[in-house]
């Protein structure tokens, strides 16, 4: 029996009311210079990744992609350094190099022993799917850790045109990167477990999304506990503009309420569509490789 | 020990004041002793008929009204806690026995911030409720009766939070609200985790999933308020107490220490737990044998009971 979870008639509850504007012509017009300065690759065999063509094992990669994305933002903030050799190879796809990252100078100790454990948790994701994988799993694309995060920066606003955004200089920008990353595997996992076939991997996909979860939701509370509404407001406007879908971003309020879990009028967590995750993961709404993963990523969505 | 002494200022922890682990054992024996005790007492409503909770012959029905009973619970503390009222005529009528409130007023916050984390929570917790009780429709189950007062005694003295003859008033203070809260949250996510492969319909799974997010970013929250405020042993005991009442399995954490943070309970695959409704079951009735007691006195209403 499907039980009827669409939404009533009424208006969906926006998030608050924040000066959002200029941030995102700004956003948009740094996104068109960038793309068209910039050599794309694979945008020709790019993938519409119809939900009904897609195997689990299509879905395990894209989710792949994303810790492998994941676990070297986190392992570089928290030790200095990366993943394995052992971590990374794969008999799929092009395996690529990580362009910046390094250890954050952490001033508060309960952040430092947070960014350990996000760490750990993304290292256990990843080689969760790549033992689940095996011989199927894809190699570690080409990630930028560096300039895509001025990219990032300059398209929500956070800075100038002209500035630059360093994600590991200090715990405050630190914060704001995690931010950047974590609501968007939260939607990338509800959006795809129904997509499911096996319900073994579809309750490992619970699992790992009940971590992501809980982690945006630390990361949202540490963000708000520093007063960050306008910063976490405007990341969170860029990442609805870039995916081309309205009403399913918010950011953490205005401090005269909070808003920790990003939610619908239903109370629901909203989701988004792999096509949805890559725009805002290559920083630009046409999904054209580009941003963090500079040469796409590998599998059959991309 | 007075119940007001988790209403510390940032940064400290009266870790010193919490009993060692014989004590927390003793404090067990004494909440199961007084768990059988009420039982002995009370007529048991749907004791004989209390359901295995196996996958096979489940339907998505059952176990949206599962997870109903428990938004209604959530629900109930958190309007309480914040609002100073409970769930309203409208919210609250179904199948089964339509059961009272017990307990629960207005927390007056000395931190307006978690006052504003309270209402939050509150309205999603609202949403579920009306949301599942929509898709539901006439198969909706009433709110079961629900022990906001004494069951958060009973659950703080088994956890060693309190004494024996302590009272613990999950109400009285913002610490207090929020060690309450985390006695729910994980559960939450747990069950809904544990819930997920069971669903038949791809469509009501993707409502399942969202929920499940929800929860987990508000315990997430809930953990790093926790954390943040070093309250490590109230949290490890809290969690060691959930983890006796629901069975042999380890499925449960706390939030870590000074040295090392575990502000998301995960296994060593990085998922978080699941439990089955059973698990869920004997944590919110406050005893391993499934007996309906606890935060659902009369135990919840639907098949899965």
């Amino acid at each position: 029996m499907s039980l009827d979870f669409s939404a009533p008639a009424h208006a969906s509850a926006g998030p608050a009311s924040l000066d959002i504007v200029g941030g995102r012509r700004a956003f948009i017009k740094a996104l068109g210079l960038g793309v068209a300065g910039t050599a794309v690759m694979g945008t020709v065999g790019s993938t519409q990744a119809s939900a009904q063509a897609l195997t689990d094992t299509d879905i395990l990669n894209f989710a792949l992609n994303l810790e492998y994305l994941g676990s070297e933002f986190y392992l570089r903030a928290s030790t200095g350094s990366g993943l394995s050799d052992a971590e990374v190879s794969g008999s799929v796809g092009t395996l690529g190099p990580v362009s910046g990252g390094r250890q954050v100078p952490f001033e508060t100790r309960y952040l430092a022993n947070f960014a350990n454990e996000l760490a750990v948790d993304e290292r256990a994701h990843l080689n969760t799917l790549r033992g689940s994988l095996g011989s199927a799993a894809i190699a570690r694309p080409q990630i930028d850790l560096g300039a895509a995060f001025t990219f990032a920066a300059r398209g929500a606003g956070l800075i100038g045109p002209n500035d630059t955004f360093d994600a590991f200089a200090n715990e405050n920008n630190f914060l704001l990167s995690a931010f950047i990353f974590e609501d968007v595997c939260v939607t990338a996992l509800t959006g795809a477990a129904p997509l499911l076939q096996s319900k073994e991997i579809l309750s490992v996909a619970a699992g790992f999304l009940g971590v992501e979860a809980y982690q945006a939701g630390a990361i949202r509370t540490f963000l708000t506990s520093r007063g960050f509404f306008q910063q976490a407001g405007l990341i969170s406007a860029a990442r609805g503009k870039l995916d081309g879908v309205g009403s399913d971003d918010q950011g953490i309020s205005d401090g005269a309420t909070v808003n920790i879990s990003p939610t619908d009028v239903d109370g629901l967590a909203f989701a988004r569509t792999p096509q949805e995750v890559l725009r805002i993961a290559y920083l630009n709404p046409q999904g054209t490789p580009n941003g963090f993963f500079p040469m796409g990523v590998n599998g059959t969505i991309r | 020990m007075p119940a007001d002494i988790f209403h510390l200022p940032e940064g400290q922890n009266s870790s010193g004041r919490l009993p060692g682990p014989a004590d927390l054992g003793a404090a067990r024996r004494v909440f199961f002793q007084s768990v059988a005790m009420g039982l002995a007492g009370a007529a048991v409503i749907g004791a004989g008929t209390k359901a295995s909770a196996q996958a096979a012959g489940i339907s998505d029905v059952d176990i949206f009204n599962f997870a109903l009973n428990l938004e209604y619970l959530e629900a109930e503390f958190y309007q309480r806690a914040a609002f100073g009222r409970g769930l309203q005529p409208g919210d609250i009528e179904g199948t089964g026995t339509l059961g009272m409130v017990d307990g629960g007023k207005q927390v007056q916050f000395a931190d307006a911030n978690i006052g504003k984390y309270a209402v939050e929570i509150a309205n999603d917790e609202l949403a579920h409720v009306r949301l599942l009780r929509r898709a539901l429709g006439s198969n909706a189950v009433a709110r079961p009766a629900i022990d906001l007062g004494f069951s958060f005694t009973l659950a703080a003295r088994a956890a060693g939070l309190v004494g024996p003859n302590d009272t613990f008033d999950a109400f009285g203070s913002d610490m207090n609200f929020l060690l309450a809260a985390f006695i729910f949250e994980d559960v939450g996510v747990t069950a809904y985790k544990g819930a997920a492969p069971l669903i038949s319909d791809p469509a009501n799974l993707s409502g399942a999933a969202r929920i499940l997010a929800v929860e987990g970013y508000h315990a997430g929250a809930v953990r790093t308020l926790l954390y943040a405020n070093g309250f490590y042993q109230q949290t490890q005991a809290i969690s060691d107490a959930r983890d006796s009442l629901d069975g042999s399995s380890d499925l449960d954490q706390g939030i870590g220490d000074a040295n090392t943070s575990n502000i998301v309970p995960s296994d060593a695959s990085g998922q978080v737990f699941g439990r089955t409704p059973q698990e869920v079951l004997n944590i919110v009735y406050l005893n391993p044998n499934t007996q309906p007691t606890g935060f659902f006195p009369n135990g919840l209403n639907g098949t899965l009971r």
